[in-house]
């Protein structure tokens, strides 16, 4: 951004510390009265060296590091990491794991949604919001302690299967759960979209196309909002993505509104994958039984190799880059987060929008600078 | 559009650049490239294959070969290949063309590579760093010959 300013502009800070941020970032905004003339994004306050703290781990204790580049997503990139590994290596994984890792990674899309509205609704002056969905995500967050251990970092997915089996009562709870959810959601359409405010600040508000959000390199809610029909588990599905049926959300608007939209209707999807899960799982065993891995993976060589393994996150298309060496640790992981891209479209969005609307425009793209930094 | 139809329409048009262009499997494809062409060669996956989704652009390290790969994967939103390209560059003054003007996104990626790697991006519009602090530059901390890991932090600069 060009730093010097004309007459009647200014150059605002938003951040690093602010309450519309899902995390530290500055957003550097040039601002001509209201309008947003010129903007930039800083990163670097929460970095962490994930890439190069892995480089010095063993595959098995990669695992609960990569869990903390994103809370809210710490199942996908589980996914995503444990794929990579089972892609070099040549680990097979047992239908009934694969039944689980989904389900697993389904609960993880619904509370990343969940968090995600309730954030939106802040930034828009819509405080009660947050309150609804924060408990609908308790709940959410238990059945996935019921499963995991853990309520948000996991550490429950091995090389070759998962860590446990589910537990006895996690298909009737799970009903129980997702009957309130559902009637939830009904109830959050209708106060978002009979609601005369948000109707003011979201519809036609942010729009972005669907020629833009491709140039961009959007993906995600984000991207499917603008009618670009792109899911990893679609396009390139793994694990048991093939057998289930799901649709792939899209809307025509790209607005803020639209976004939103199509992560309510992600949430009812998401359930929709769950209880055909919890049908359709076969029995058997979590490891092959002539496996070499198992719950505690022995110290493992991975063949040499370099692989790129994505999975569908709950904000878009989380992807690993690993090589390895043919050692023990990996020789280079590569992170590539969904909401990296998604981050570096916000200065061109809001090129042009009032400042009113930048808290609004940002929360709807459901950041994540955790993610972002790594 | 399937990977064996991608390569051959790559490996005919730019024949001399091209190495050891493969199909991997159904959804992936490879090759290493001359690092000249690499602007040519993604303006054409653009606008003739389809491929209009920078997926992510970073580096390796090999001391030994006294290289660094620049490593690009390209996939797409309408079809589900996705193109990995190598380029080798040489490790004392690693220096390629930017690839912003055809990938917009390809931004943060330069710039995080640049800041890691020391690789320098030319005609880059804004090579500057993204997510270390000024003190690092020069550091090159993601190279494999870097000692300050885990001592040598942000925190223990300030």
């Amino acid at each position: 951004m060009d730093e010097t300013v004309g007459p009647s502009e200014m150059i605002v800070h938003l951040g690093p510390q602010h309450p519309m941020q899902p995390g530290p970032f500055r957003l550097n905004l040039k601002l001509k009265g209201e309008t947003v003339v010129d903007g930039d994004i800083e990163l670097g306050f929460i970095h962490k060296g994930i890439e190069k703290i892995l480089e010095n781990k063993t595959y098995l204790q990669g695992i609960p590091i990569v869990d903390r580049i994103c809370y809210l997503t710490a199942m996908t990139n589980e996914e995503a990491y444990v794929g990579a590994v089972e892609k070099l290596a040549d680990i097979e994984v047992p239908e009934k794991s694969q039944y689980i890792r989904v389900i697993v990674e389904e609960l993880s899309r619904l509370q990343s949604h969940l968090l995600g509205m309730g954030e939106f609704g802040e930034f828009i002056g819509f405080v009660s919001m947050f309150m609804y969905t924060i408990k609908e995500r308790e709940d959410i967050l238990s059945l996935m302690d019921m499963v995991t251990g853990a309520r948000i970092t996991h550490t429950f997915l091995r090389f070759g299967g998962v860590r446990d089996d589910l537990p006895e009562g996690f298909k009737e709870k799970s009903a129980a759960v997702f009957a309130s959810l559902r009637e939830q959601i009904a109830d959050y359409e209708k106060l978002f979209n009979h609601d005369e405010i948000y109707k003011l600040r979201c519809f036609g508000v942010g729009i972005l196309d669907s020629k833009t959000a491709r140039d961009l390199g959007v993906s995600g809610p984000a991207l499917r909002a603008t009618g670009v029909p792109f899911d990893i588990r679609k396009d390139e599905p793994y694990l048991v993505y093939k057998d289930l049926d799901f649709k792939v959300c899209t809307a025509t608007d790209g607005d803020i509104a639209a976004r939103i939209n199509v992560r309510l209707e992600e949430m009812l999807e998401a359930m929709y994958i769950i209880e055909q899960c919890l049908d359709q799982m076969p029995s058997g065993p979590i490891f092959f039984e002539d496996s070499l891995y198992g719950v505690r993976t022995p110290v493992m060589r991975v063949p040499e190799g370099d692989v790129f393994h994505r999975v569908e996150d709950p904000r878009g298309e989380m992807g690993f880059y690993m090589v390895s060496d043919g050692s023990d640790k990996p020789y280079r992981v590569k992170i590539r987060g969904p909401v990296y891209p998604t981050m570096q479209a916000l200065p061109p969005l809001i090129k042009g929008t009032t400042i009113a609307d930048v808290a609004a425009i940002a929360g709807s793209m459901d950041g994540c600078t955790s993610e972002a930094d790594r | 559009m399937d990977a064996k139809t991608i390569i051959d329409s790559l490996v005919n048009k730019f024949q001399d650049s091209l190495v050891d262009a493969k199909v991997d499997s159904d959804i992936r494809v490879s090759a290493y490239l001359e690092p000249e062409k690499i602007v040519e060669v993604c303006q054409y996956m653009k606008d003739e294959l389809l491929f209009d989704h920078l997926s992510s652009e970073t580096a390796v390290d090999y001391p030994k070969r006294n290289e660094i790969v620049v490593v690009y994967h390209i996939g797409s939103y309408d079809h589900s290949v996705l193109m990995t390209i190598k380029v080798k560059l040489p490790r004392d003054a690693p220096e390629i063309e930017s690839i912003v003007p055809v990938y917009w996104n390809a931004n943060w990626y330069e710039r995080e590579t640049y800041e890691l790697f020391g690789v320098k991006f030319n005609n880059h519009p804004n090579l500057k760093p993204l997510v270390l602090p000024d003190e690092l530059m020069g550091d090159w901390p993601l190279r494999k010959d870097y000692e300050g890991f885990p001592n040598r932090t942000a925190r223990n600069l300030v």
